[in-house]
């Protein structure tokens, strides 16, 4: 995905907050860059996405150990809330207020993820262990 | 590695293949028409507006209350259209109910009273009368076929559908549902 020249079309000095809307938001640049400017659409996506794939490969390793107990089930929702609270507030420095709060954002693909968490920590764990 | 469950990847198998099938319905009958299409961009159009708008707020007395008003009328758009998105939605959704009916019969009848699966933790009395539903003995790990057909479906279509874009924009589901009363007073 080539970074477009902000200079592009319109020879207004490109500002500090350049306005990237339609970067594409799974492109490595923005998605690590401070100054990208989000809107609501795209970093829900990218959100969601990283949570299915944290709960993906939590429940990979915890059937793969395996891990048994409801400690196990918290400690999946403490680790990926944490990630993605440090991802959008650490690294891409969002105005969370701006973008539906941090209950909009903590929740974005929230159950989708739990349930493919438990999916993929039930399958490793009764086809690797029994 | 004996596989005593192997057959829960069957069933994992069969959800997937229901979950694509009941998108390719759906896509035939709504997300391909162009008035979905219109809808949907029109939704998207006016939650952007709206979210602009809340962001920047005028200074001036005059211009807030126009504002406000211009805000109510999106407001409203947007819970119509919003509305409009939900009953087009209906008429596949009679479509996917055969077809997830169906897939449960055959699961079912494949798997009834047999454990499925070994759950790596004991679910509360609440979860086992699903997780545990026909499956004889009273080990509260084993896995009922209900109970991994219904986290099959849950994860695979709710991802399948973002996948595929069509699950609904952020904007119109908060709207759409909950109407919260608008303060139009604008103190």
């Amino acid at each position: 995905m080539r970074e477009r020249p902000s200079t592009g079309k319109s020879p207004k000095q490109p500002s500090l907050k350049e306005h990237d809307g339609d970067v594409s938001p799974f492109s490595i640049s923005k998605l690590m860059n401070p100054d990208a400017d989000w809107d609501r659409e795209q970093l829900g996506d990218v959100l969601h996405w990283i949570r299915q794939a944290l709960g993906l490969l939590l429940g990979i390793i915890w059937g793969a150990i395996p891990v048994t107990g409801a400690f196990w089930l918290i400690l999946f929702f403490a680790l990926t809330s944490g990630v993605i609270y440090g991802y959008y507030h650490v690294i891409l420095k969002v105005d969370e207020e701006e973008l539906g709060g941090h209950g909009g954002l903590l929740q974005e693909g929230l159950f989708a993820s739990f349930t493919l968490f438990l999916l993929a920590w039930i399958l490793v764990y009764s086809l690797l262990h029994f | 590695m004996a596989a005593r469950y192997g057959d829960s990847l069957l069933i994992l198998g069969i959800s997937f293949a229901s979950a694509w099938v009941c998108e390719g319905i759906s896509w035939l009958l709504i997300y391909r028409t162009s008035t979905y299409k219109s809808l949907r961009s029109t939704i998207d159009r006016t939650s952007k507006k709206l979210e602009s708008m809340k962001s920047n707020t005028p200074t001036i007395a005059a211009t807030k209350k126009s504002k406000a008003k211009k805000m109510d009328r999106l407001e409203i758009g947007l819970k119509e259209s919003s509305r409009d998105l939900s009953f087009s939605k209906f008429k596949s959704g009679g479509v996917v109910a055969v077809v997830l009916v169906i897939v449960f019969g055959l699961l079912s009848s494949l798997f009834e009273g047999k454990a499925v699966a070994k759950l790596p933790f004991v679910p509360l009395n609440l979860v086992q009368t699903l997780s545990h539903r026909g499956v004889p003995g009273d080990d509260p790990t084993d896995c009922s076929m209900v109970f991994l057909y219904t986290l099959c479906s849950l994860s695979i279509r709710s991802n399948l559908q973002k996948f595929l874009g069509f699950s609904p924009p952020r904007g119109a589901a908060a709207a759409g549902m909950f109407p919260v009363p608008l303060d139009t007073k604008g103190k």
